[in-house]
């Protein structure tokens, strides 16, 4: 399995977040993730890349536990969340993905190469040198999977990777995905499920537990923010 | 000497300035600047009255700095909500500290009046190497951990998801700051500190896209508004530090109107 949650709990202080949730993921395997706003989404996220622990339970991810399992996951952030402003390049940024842990550690030869090819993997080669906050939405995105993908990850988790994004740009990231899908196991957090419907495997409703929907038992009312059990049909 | 020990300054400032400029950490810088009163009023209120004569209140101003700036750091990493307050309580605390100590010290306190506005045409021959060994050790400590530092200050989830410790390399980085605070009350005092920090760097920012060379653009302003304010306030007969910090801050407003009139 590539990841495997056994019962867990997580709350914030006195407020639950998730209670009793249980799932697997196969290898390869592209999941949808959606849910209210307040649902535990990004704190699904967290715990599966090992910034938080739950408090009961346990997640095992490719066979360990996330905090082992951290340099064969890619995860790409809402873009909100990173400073426009910071004075960092394109390429800069891509190098980021090949950190590693050793106190002496700076760029190497074989960082800038490898940086330079998950660019041109993802069509932004020509902005190496741009500066990261003058990019639009779309490029800041496909800037940041390149990132996620520089090191070769066996799981990548995308957090709403098509928000605040224009509809040419949102089109080439699904392109990419579809391109991705089957070489390693992918996970995206989306509020946009009729677009995702028939790209994803399946989804899943994170609502304080997590509920697995085939594209079959995605109801038009999750749309509206109306979440129910999967409905028998005939 | 005074003009070398404003390049030591702004080679201090230029490239500690750039990340607290960066990381937004401006605040903090500030508070652990002020605090550093209650560690020279009591390294002083020593000296004294117990005549421990290898006592200085720069001493007492590099404990004090490094203490706030782990506590700081510490509260920033554990208890984010609470970040704010406990700044501006530290702030406060260790000012108020070196208020009651000064004036628990007997004799008249010129000598802390210096570190409070700077003064550095005071500096002496002892003084510099201090200044140039801690400027050396900042410039050592960039060159080996800059990565870890951009990738910190940039996205510290990426940071940790590569296995890179975010609490060491923030603490360190705000140990970094601590010795810059020590390094320019030397040259602006304690009180003008943040203007050296924070103002090279934030018009430096606007003249590059990568903190690299963001860094030794803020070391070039730097060097500029030290020799200039020390030559202003030698032709007016202001006091140096403040000479110097208003310099910097021309600069900035100046700075502030060609961005404004570069916005279409």
């Amino acid at each position: 399995m590539a990841i495997k949650s056994n019962n867990i709990f997580f709350q914030y202080e006195e407020t639950p977040i998730l209670e009793n949730v249980s799932f697997v993921i196969a290898p390869g395997e592209f999941v949808g993730v959606f849910g209210p706003n307040g649902g535990g989404k990004t704190t699904l996220l967290k715990l599966l890349l090992g910034f938080l622990k739950p408090q009961r339970g346990s997640i095992e991810i490719l066979g360990t536990s996330p905090k082992n399992a951290r340099e064969k996951i890619g995860y790409v952030p809402q873009i909100s969340h990173l400073d426009r402003q910071f004075p960092i390049t394109v390429l800069e940024v891509v190098m980021m993905g090949c950190l590693d842990k050793s106190p002496w550690h700076s760029y190497t030869k074989d960082a800038k190469e490898k940086a330079r090819a998950a660019l041109q993997e993802v069509g932004m080669l020509d902005f190496q040198d741009y500066s990261f906050g003058t990019l639009s939405g779309g490029q800041t995105q496909r800037v940041l999977i390149a990132r996620a993908l520089v090191s070769k990850p066996s799981i990548l988790l995308l957090d709403e990777p098509t928000a605040s994004v224009d509809a040419s740009a949102e089109e080439s990231i699904y392109k990419l995905l579809e391109r991705l899908k089957g070489t390693m196991t992918i996970i995206m957090v989306t509020h946009d499920l009729q677009v995702m419907l028939q790209k994803v495997d399946r989804f899943v409703c994170v609502h304080r537990d997590v509920v697995s929907y085939s594209q079959a038992e995605v109801c038009d009312h999750f749309a509206q923010g109306l979440y129910h059990p999967p409905l028998k049909r005939n | 000497m005074s003009f070398l020990a404003g390049i030591a300054a702004s080679i201090t400032s230029g490239i500690v300035g750039s990340y607290v400029v960066t990381k937004r950490i401006v605040f903090i810088s500030g508070s652990i600047a002020h605090s550093v009163l209650g560690g020279m009023g009591v390294f002083l209120w020593l000296k004294r009255t117990y005549a421990i004569t290898w006592m200085n209140p720069l001493h007492g101003a590099l404990v004090a700095a490094i203490l706030s700036a782990l506590l700081i750091g510490w509260i920033h990493l554990k208890h984010k909500q609470r970040e704010d307050t406990v700044i501006a309580a530290i702030w406060s605390t260790g000012m108020a500290i070196g208020v009651i100590f000064i004036s628990l010290t007997p004799g008249y306190n010129v000598e802390l009046m210096n570190f409070l506005f700077g003064n550095i045409l005071w500096t002496s021959t002892t003084d510099l190497i201090l200044l140039f060994s801690l400027a050396g050790f900042i410039l050592l400590a960039t060159m080996i951990f800059h990565a870890k530092f951009q990738a910190v200050c940039f996205d510290e989830n990426q940071a940790q998801l590569k296995g890179i410790s975010v609490t060491k390399y923030y603490l360190f980085l705000l140990v970094l700051v601590a010795i810059s605070v020590v390094i320019l009350i030397q040259v602006v005092g304690a009180i003008l500190i943040i203007a050296m920090l924070a103002i090279p760097a934030a018009i430096a920012g606007s003249f590059s896209p990568r903190l690299s060379k963001m860094m030794g653009w803020a070391v070039v302003f730097g060097c500029v508004f030290t020799t200039l304010g020390l030559m202003l306030s030698y032709f007016l007969n202001w006091p140096p530090g403040a000479t110097i910090a208003l310099t910097a801050a021309a600069f900035y407003l100046l700075n502030l109107t060609r961005n404004y009139k570069s916005i279409p």
